[in-house]
């Protein structure tokens, strides 16, 4: 039975984007731009819920 | 094919004569699995940065410093550099009198990895030993090695012959 990868390739790109933005945040702590550290902090924590739900959507895919 | 561990027949997988332990194991939906794991892990990683950043950002404009005092300026020669600990006693901090009434003072730990960063007198430079960090005294900028970021800037004034540290600079990014 063929898969469909979407849900792979999509979560790849999350995950992507969650250690560009965790190092992001480190590096913006670090030359005391807080601002920038909350906002890459929250879209961070953003991440999360849309991982779930890409998950859930291509479970049975 | 309901079950994992079942080798579904009419499926184009042309390894079912190889038999190993936990082959199916990560399969497609395992790994979908792992990495929403590890965006929760990601996501819960930076929430200290990201809360640490907030109370710096509310209580930014009371943000004081106490004066301390360093040093003697005679006791400190035109080229040489005094370590000293500044605004704690755990920040350890460098002094260099670059002229007659000249001098910069700089955080130490070198912003790649917080090793101390030392000034070498004969090449008029702030080196970090450790991977070959180099900054510019006069700004504090890293001019070759691996670090990135400035040192950050101690303020300084001379107050009745005693040279007096009264702040920490805001990087200006």
């Amino acid at each position: 039975m063929k898969r469909s990868y979407r849900g792979v390739i999509l979560l790849c790109a999350v995950l992507f984007l969650n250690i560009i933005f965790t190092q992001k945040a480190i590096h913006q702590y670090y030359y005391e731009d807080y601002t920038a550290t909350v906002i890459y902090a929250v879209l961070n924590l953003v991440l999360f819920p849309v991982a779930l739900f890409i998950y859930y959507k291509e479970k049975n895919v | 094919m309901d079950k994992n561990n079942k080798i579904p027949f009419d499926e184009d997988n042309y390894t079912h004569n190889i038999n190993k332990n936990n082959e199916r194991k990560l399969d497609r939906r395992g790994f979908m699995k792992t990495m929403v794991g590890a965006a929760g892990l990601f996501a819960v990683s930076t929430l200290p940065w990201g809360s640490i950043a907030a109370t710096e950002l509310m209580g930014l404009r009371e943000k004081k410093y106490p004066k301390k005092e360093i040093i003697d300026v005679k006791k400190l020669k035109v080229g040489d550099a005094f370590e000293f600990a500044y605004p704690t006693d755990h920040d350890s901090a460098l002094l260099v009198r670059l002229g007659e009434n000249e001098f910069k003072a700089y955080q130490n730990a070198c912003t790649h990895l917080r090793c101390p960063v030392f000034w070498e007198q004969s090449k008029s430079e702030l080196v970090c030993p450790c991977h070959h960090g180099f900054f510019d005294v006069k700004t504090g900028s890293p001019t070759a090695g691996p670090p990135r970021r400035p040192l950050p800037e101690i303020t300084i004034q001379v107050e009745a012959g005693k040279i007096v540290a009264t702040g920490v600079k805001r990087y200006e990014t």
